[in-house]
């Protein structure tokens, strides 16, 4: 008989879609409720998602509900204080990135986790995208050889319209540290991690390029070396078109995606010294047309890019359920949030 | 009259405030912070008061409903996805909503649409009116995110009629035209600077702008419109093709493309199999080839105006040819 999960969502923005419709369908979890402190929007989820109640009270729910797990997918600066009392409540807890404002809540929200014993993860959703689940396979098949560099870019034209722009009723994240890059760095950081050894220089450039007050920063230039690995984070919210890029380099050859359209680019030595270009261009081209044929496919049926938190749900409910080790880790968390904090430090920023 | 009226600096709401002023009532406008209303004639009229909030803030909403005596209720959000025009049109109200209680206001005009009904299931020619069924919790998710919101946004209206006493009056317009929205969505499909007629014999709803301002501050006078549902049509409504050939006599017209209803209705109704049979109903198409949504735009009905005339004594003021004379004429109109 399948083991199925009591499931409970906190905050219904727009994240919550992914979440509740991941619930909606897995056979591991039974969604016992909804909570936002919009009522319309909780009883609008529960209704679509097929929640057992909508609340507007998380302490009502935690309560009433009981939940085994619980998906914090509220605005950063109310993770530390909602999380706490989901897991002295018994609750494991999946929380949106990041998962809390500085490195040190997070130590302090992991220790309660600890003392609870009760899971902590954070939604570190790209990590389980095909393209970089491939380009993992690559380097760990030593097919690009020792890694020397890593490149993470991302281009959001936050600027022209949308949440973040809206200055007649700024959104709570423009209160974080870096601003709304500090909603996006997570992604950034924990995808160069596994590649990066240390920390041992870190220089960060944030600028404010479109100027005026509501946004803190809107570009970000980050280099990170550590154990001779070079790691550059991009931020941009004016290079177009929209595109979240990742690269790995190494001694042998490099890999590359896009995960907006994704598609793999890897050159790597394939069909001998004097063959190797040729054959590397035609199995890229070959990989080009093929993944421009999934793209459009993928645009037709609604797939977005968060086709990785699907997957690292499941493998959350299925080692919660198996008591087998969490796709996400303390180190993964930790490196992480210390990486972003150490990149948000003013003794770093030139 | 007090009234507080909502979506003031928007195309609708400019018409109202100035209908509002015009009849002598003292009028707070409800504009977004930062919006720049200079440029509207009713600006700095001695019976206007500007309140610069965003209705999700609701204790400063709270503040200004003190002394007020009913509030017309026009802000929503039509374009983004369904979680920005959720925040923007559900969220708002519920907002608003939360803030008469609070402040002791309970007189309501609620402006709806004729979005939220039921089309597809509709017989064509048939007669929509105030009795005609909404799209079901069922069929809307088929619908556009405006259709969607502004269903749950009446379930607001009612419950606060329900647990707050509220006196609420709920005005469906037809489409709203005026001299900023000419070419309209009920005529047809934008493609760029081309539009795509689709059919010519449908009867359009249609509201001029002055008109349905006109009808919204009426309703906030009338004491027999509480609790009622009122739809607002003009009288001798045009068809698709009578309304693109008086506009284009007196304005310049995008390049225009035909296509019969009936053959646009078969191709939406083809690609919806399409979808269902070997897409599980998940492909994504563009608006004119989802039936639910083509037939909320397109599909030929009848309309009629007489619960409006009968429950407000209203007559809708401006002929279609006077209306469109006027939105294209350089007469102002906003003058208070």
């Amino acid at each position: 008989m399948t083991t199925v999960l009591k499931a409970a969502v906190i905050g219904t923005g727009v994240i919550s879609k992914e979440h509740l419709s991941f619930l909606a369908a897995s056979p591991h979890a039974r969604l016992v409720g909804v909570c936002d402190l919009s009522r319309a929007a909780a009883r609008y989820a529960a209704q679509r998602y097929g929640a057992d109640a909508p609340y507007t009270d998380f302490n009502q729910m935690l309560a009433e509900a009981q939940p085994d797990v619980v998906h914090i997918l509220t605005p950063p600066q109310s993770h530390k204080f909602i999380a706490t009392a989901c897991l002295k409540a018994g609750a494991h807890v999946i929380c949106e990135k990041p998962i809390a404002s500085h490195y040190q809540d997070f130590q302090e929200l992991w220790a309660i986790a600890q003392e609870c014993d009760r899971a902590l993860i954070e939604d570190q959703n790209y990590r389980f995208n095909e393209p970089i689940l491939a380009i993992h396979d690559l380097v760990t098949q030593g097919k690009l050889g020792h890694i020397e560099e890593i490149e993470v870019r991302m281009s959001l034209g936050l600027r022209g319209g949308g949440r973040f722009a809206d200055e007649n009723l700024p959104s709570p994240i423009h209160q974080m540290p870096a601003g709304v890059i500090h909603d996006l760095i997570t992604h950034l950081v924990y995808l160069a991690l596994p590649y990066l050894p240390s920390f041992d220089y870190i220089r960060a450039t944030w600028n404010n390029h479109g100027g005026g007050d509501l946004f803190k920063y809107d570009d970000l230039d980050a280099l990170v070396i550590g154990d001779n690995v070079h790691a550059r984070f991009r931020f941009s919210c004016t290079t177009m078109p929209e595109g979240f890029h990742f690269r790995v380099r190494g001694t042998e050859g490099y890999a590359e995606t896009d995960l907006f359209q994704p598609y793999i680019r890897a050159v790597y030595p394939r069909g001998g010294k004097q063959l190797s270009p040729l054959v590397n261009h035609w199995c890229n081209g070959l990989d080009l047309m093929k993944a421009s044929v999934r793209n459009f496919r993928r645009k037709i049926m609604q797939r977005t890019p968060y086709e990785g938190l699907k997957i690292l749900l499941d493998r959350t409910y299925t080692a919660l359920i198996n008591g087998t080790p969490l796709p996400i880790s303390y180190d993964d968390m930790e490196r992480t949030s210390r990486l972003i904090d150490a990149l948000v430090a003013e003794d770093n920023q030139r | 009259m007090k009234l507080l009226i909502t979506g003031a600096s928007g195309f609708v709401g400019k018409y109202v405030v100035a209908e509002g002023l015009r009849r002598g009532h003292d009028v707070k406008a409800v504009v977004r912070p930062q919006t720049d209303v200079t440029r509207i004639p009713w600006h700095d009229c001695d019976r206007l008061e500007l309140v610069r909030i965003d209705l999700r803030q609701q204790a400063e909403l709270t503040a200004a409903l003190v002394g007020v005596d009913a509030v017309i209720h026009l802000a929503a959000v039509k374009s983004g996805d369904f979680y920005d025009q959720f925040a923007g049109t559900v969220m708002a109200t519920e907002s608003l909503l939360a803030a008469m209680a609070e402040a002791k206001v309970s007189r309501l005009v609620a402006i709806s649409t004729f979005s939220v009904y039921e089309y597809q299931q509709k017989r064509a020619h048939s007669l929509l009116d105030e009795n005609s069924p909404l799209v079901t919790k069922e069929r809307v998710i088929n619908r556009d995110e405006y259709s969607q919101t502004k269903l749950i946004q009446e379930e607001l209206y009612r419950e606060f009629g329900t647990e707050h006493n509220g006196k609420v009056t709920i005005l469906r317009p037809g489409m709203i035209y005026g001299r900023e929205y000419l070419w309209h969505a009920l005529l047809g499909a934008e493609f760029g600077s081309v539009l795509l007629r689709i059919g010519t014999r449908g009867t359009l709803p249609l509201s001029y702008v002055e008109n349905c301002a006109e009808a919204m501050i009426i309703t906030a006078e009338s004491e027999g419109a509480i609790g009622e549902t009122i739809n607002i049509v003009d009288d001798n409504l045009p068809t698709q093709g009578q309304y693109t050939k008086e506009l284009m006599k007196r304005a310049e017209s995008p390049k225009l493309y035909y296509c019969p209803w009936v053959v646009m209705k078969s191709i939406a109704g083809f690609g919806w199999w399409i979808n269902q049979t070997f897409l599980e109903g998940k492909a994504k198409m563009p608006g004119i080839v989802v039936p639910a949504k083509l037939h909320g735009r397109f599909k030929p009905l009848r309309y009629t105006n007489k619960h409006a005339k009968t429950v407000l004594n209203w007559q809708p003021k401006y002929t279609f040819e006077e209306s469109l004379d006027r939105s294209c004429g350089d007469q102002e109109l906003l003058k208070a």
